[in-house]
């Protein structure tokens, strides 16, 4: 019954149609240095900006792919074969009614209006490569709260976007941040200054709505002294033929005391290539916490990490991730201690079926002058039908003799006590899977807003449909 | 037909790459770094060690095992690393033999094969060609000064033996290469430990395949390393066949300027329902400048299994624990040396029996005052 409540609630898979492509402007398909200068001069970007692109280019030319993750898959991706930007709107809204009637569509079904009345503090949408769609409480922007989509970032705050970009992830950190260091479009511009709380979660919808569209967005979020954030990042996509790239960087800087959370719930359709690199700094008794949820695409590879740099910093990872049939999840977290009285916590969630490989990656170091670093690992995984497959792959690297360290994981399957229970208590089997693997994922939708937690726990229920017999 | 095989393993190493890094076999620890002179074109002469095989009980005879020269069969799992296994193969030469125990033989006490690699580069392939329902210990001693020595074991384990098997890194100083390639029988009960206190620079590659129904694998390690000793074990078991147990408990303890580096592969195959296994890393750090590294892996591909797992812990010495000792009247060396001889001695106690455990205890008190020192 609860399967069948969901469907009704949901529908068909809700985020699975596409609008026609009225695309305003569109690249050809392929990579080259003309490219990657037309869509600078086309920002009317700054030099400096223009100049780290092109470097970018070559050394995501030179990069060889990654020799780990998912190589045969990796190996499919044709890069000629995407298009590296589409702009669907000339400008950035602010007015919900001046957005396209057909894009407008596309993001109410996504929910965004309600949302925003009920939830949230300001809206960022991400439709094709630029921000189509911006809001901001005004008492955020009274207390002086910068919420912007990185182009209008780059454009009305140069300094400070020149000041932190690529000072996380530089361009030159991997294949996939170099491309997207060249090509990015769209993705939010945040500054919270000192002592500022934002109350309320602030969120952005990500989207692909083109076939072979790739899209590159870059976030950037500066936290100041004492500031606290929590940022939500939703991502849904129709599903096409075609494989669509999904490459975006993340820049999380949480200055002495501050505290940002960023959460994301990705159901990518199932031919996105999802390959993300996100990472933060954290400063003195600063915190960051990556909520990261993984339940669509054909392939991800993301491992929100946290350098703990400043003393006393903490760092927190919770993710989830299903792969159902023909999905690899890829995901962990990679956390470095290199600051004295620094601590971190992974917890990883991973379920597999109908054929998904679900695999954790991580890496945790300990560098030599951080004292009395403390750090806990714990990865479970559910294999729930036969031909699904998990792995764990966990790294740690202690070079301090003060620094405690554990890790745990386990694979099992769905217990048939629990089974038990559940159905002689009036469940049929299909519900119980259902509420079981819904308990599973429980300390991560905890930690999402509450529209997220009930959305996910509903996709939950439509997956397990059909599980049984 | 030996030279044949020579040639295999040569052709076979030099027409392998070089070892990617990116793979975690080699990410700690590459090639160059154990290969006999780092030219890695080059095959050394390895000269074939002395082996001894006794019991520690003079009055028992050794009846129904033996050294014999030459292999048959036990070939190196496929599953085994080409790079390692074929280069100690080429560098053996004709220094291979079998370790032969007939069907039924059961021991009393443990047997001791002891291998001295002399002081030139020195190389072994040994097979074990253990028969059906023997039950015995085996204790293999690798000492001596070879600035190198690659030791290769092959074989099978035969079905419903019981099979406690240590083996001690006991060379003086230079790299210990050492691989394992080993299949587990049908019902077999084994028990593989790995002491580790000597060598400059080990680096050992064991692996085991559990490719047969009902059989039990404990892997334990007690590693000891002082100095700028470089101690990489890599573990690799494979569940390929249903009802199959393995847990692997490996205990580091890391003073000086060393380094130890302990990367597990549990790999669960489609069909081996019912696997049931573990892996635990435990890591003590004992100074400023010693590092440890874990890397404790899972591929799990069978959804009707018992369960897999695995876990690691670093730290120091418990201070609680220094602190209850302390105050029992132990002066502070004394109730840190007692812990470090505990945490190591927790994988010593579950290699075999009170005989075998009192045996590896004395020839570790060295090691341990090196290490406290």
């Amino acid at each position: 019954m609860a399967a069948k409540e969901a469907r009704d609630a949901v529908g068909e898979y809700k985020a699975g149609w596409h609008d026609p492509e009225n695309a305003t402007i569109r690249f050809d398909f392929g990579l080259s240095e003309q490219v990657v200068r037309d869509i600078s001069a086309l920002k009317n970007e700054p030099e400096w900006m223009t100049d780290i692109r092109v470097k970018a280019f070559h050394h995501f030319e030179s990069r060889p792919m990654p020799t780990w993750g998912n190589m045969s898959m990796l190996e499919d991706i044709d890069f000629d074969k995407v298009c590296y930007y589409l702009r669907s709107s000339d400008a950035t809204e602010k007015d919900w009614e001046d957005v396209p009637e057909d894009i407008r569509n596309t993001f109410d079904k996504l929910g965004i209006p309600e949302a925003e009345q009920k939830w949230l503090s300001g809206v960022t949408a991400q439709y094709e490569s630029e921000a189509v769609y911006h809001s901001i409480r005004e008492d955020l922007e009274q207390q002086g709260v910068i919420f912007l989509d990185m182009d209008s970032g780059l454009r009305e705050y140069p300094e400070i976007v020149k000041e932190w970009f690529c000072s996380v992830v530089p361009y030159q950190d991997n294949k996939f941040s170099a491309l997207n260091t060249a090509v990015w479009s769209g993705g939010s511009f945040i500054y919270v200054p000192k002592g500022v709380h934002v109350e309320m979660p602030v969120q952005a919808y990500f989207r692909i709505n083109a076939k072979n569209m790739g899209q590159f967005e870059r976030t950037l979020i500066i936290a100041d002294e004492g500031s606290s954030i929590h940022y939500v990042e939703g991502c849904t996509a129709p599903t096409y033929s075609t494989d669509s790239l999904h490459s975006a960087v993340v820049e999380l800087i949480a200055l002495p005391g501050a505290h940002i959370r960023y959460s994301t719930v990705q159901n990518w359709s199932a031919n996105v290539y999802n390959l993300v690199t996100k990472r933060g700094i954290a400063h003195e008794n600063a915190k960051i916490e990556w909520v990261d949820g993984n339940i669509g695409s054909k392939l991800t590879m993301k491992y929100p990490a946290v350098i703990l740099k400043g003393e006393g910093s903490h760092a927190e990872v919770i993710s989830v991730a299903y792969s159902g049939k023909g999905q690899h999840q890829d995901a962990g977290a990679k956390i470095h201690h290199l600051a004295s009285n620094t601590t971190s916590k992974i917890l990883s969630k991973s379920i597999s079926k109908d054929g998904g490989r679900g695999s954790y990656r991580g890496l945790v170091s300990v560098s030599p002058k951080a004292e009395n670093c403390k750090l806990n690992v714990v990865c479970d995984a559910l294999i729930l039908d036969d031909g699904s497959r998990s792995d764990t792959y966990p790294t740690m690297e202690v070079a301090n003799p003060s620094a405690r360290c554990e890790h745990e994981a386990s694979v099992s399957k769905v217990s048939d006590e629990q089974l038990f229970y559940l159905m002689s208590r009036g469940h049929s089997e299909e519900e119980a899977l259902a509420l079981i693997v819904n308990g599973f994922f429980e300390p991560f939708t905890r930690e999402l807003p509450m529209e997220y937690a009930v959305e996910l726990n509903k996709l939950m229920a439509l997956e397990m449909e059909g599980s049984i017999g | 037909m030996n030279r044949v095989k020579i040639m295999d393993a040569a052709s076979l190493y030099k027409s392998l790459g070089e070892p990617d890094r990116a793979d975690h076999l080699w990410r700690y620890t590459p090639w160059k770094r154990v290969h006999p002179s780092g030219d890695l074109g080059e095959i050394p002469n390895a000269v074939a060690p002395k082996l001894t095989l006794s019991c520690l009980d003079e009055d028992v005879a050794l009846l129904g095992i033996s050294i014999e020269e030459g292999i048959v069969g036990a070939e190196v799992l496929p599953e085994s690393d080409e790079v390692t296994s074929s280069f100690i193969r080429a560098a053996a030469g004709d220094s291979v033999y079998t370790l032969r125990v007939e069907n039924n033989f059961v021991a009393s006490a443990p047997i001791v094969l002891d291998i001295d690699t002399g002081d030139s580069p020195c190389a072994l392939h040994l097979a074990l060609d253990v028969g059906r329902h023997c039950e015995f210990e085996l204790i293999t001693q690798v000492s001596g000064a070879a600035p190198w020595t690659g030791f290769l074991r092959s074989g099978r384990i035969g079905d419903g033996s019981i099979l406690n098997d240590v083996v001690i890194g006991h060379t003086d100083s230079g790299t210990l290469l050492r691989v394992d390639s080993i299949a587990i029988g049908r019902d077999a009960q084994v028990r593989v430990g790995t002491v580790s206190s000597g060598s400059d620079r080990t680096k050992a590659d064991l692996r085991y395949k559990m490719g047969e129904t009902g059989g039990h694998l404990n892997v334990l390690g007690s590693i000891l390393s002082a100095d700028k000793m470089h101690l990489d074990h890599h573990v690799e078991i494979h569940h390929d066949a249903p009802e199959t147990f393995s847990r692997l408990d490996w205990h580091s303890a890391c003073g000086g300027n060393s380094r130890t580096v302990g990367t597990g592969m549990l790999r669960v195959a489609k069909g081996a329902r019912g696997a049931d296994a573990g892996q635990l890393f435990h890591n003590l750090l004992l100074s400023e400048k010693a590092e440890a590294d874990s890397i404790p892996e899972l591929e799990v591909s069978e959804h009707d299994v018992v369960g897999c797992g695995h876990g690691t812990a670093n730290g120091p010495v418990d201070e609680d624990q220094m602190f209850y000792l302390e105050s029992r009247g132990f002066d502070t060396e004394e109730a840190r040396d007692a812990l470090i001889a505990a945490f190591l001695n927790s994988t010593l106690v579950e290699m075999g029996s009170d005989t075998l455990h009192h045996w590896l205890a004395e020839h570790l008190q060295d090691e341990l005052a090196d290490l406290s020192s």
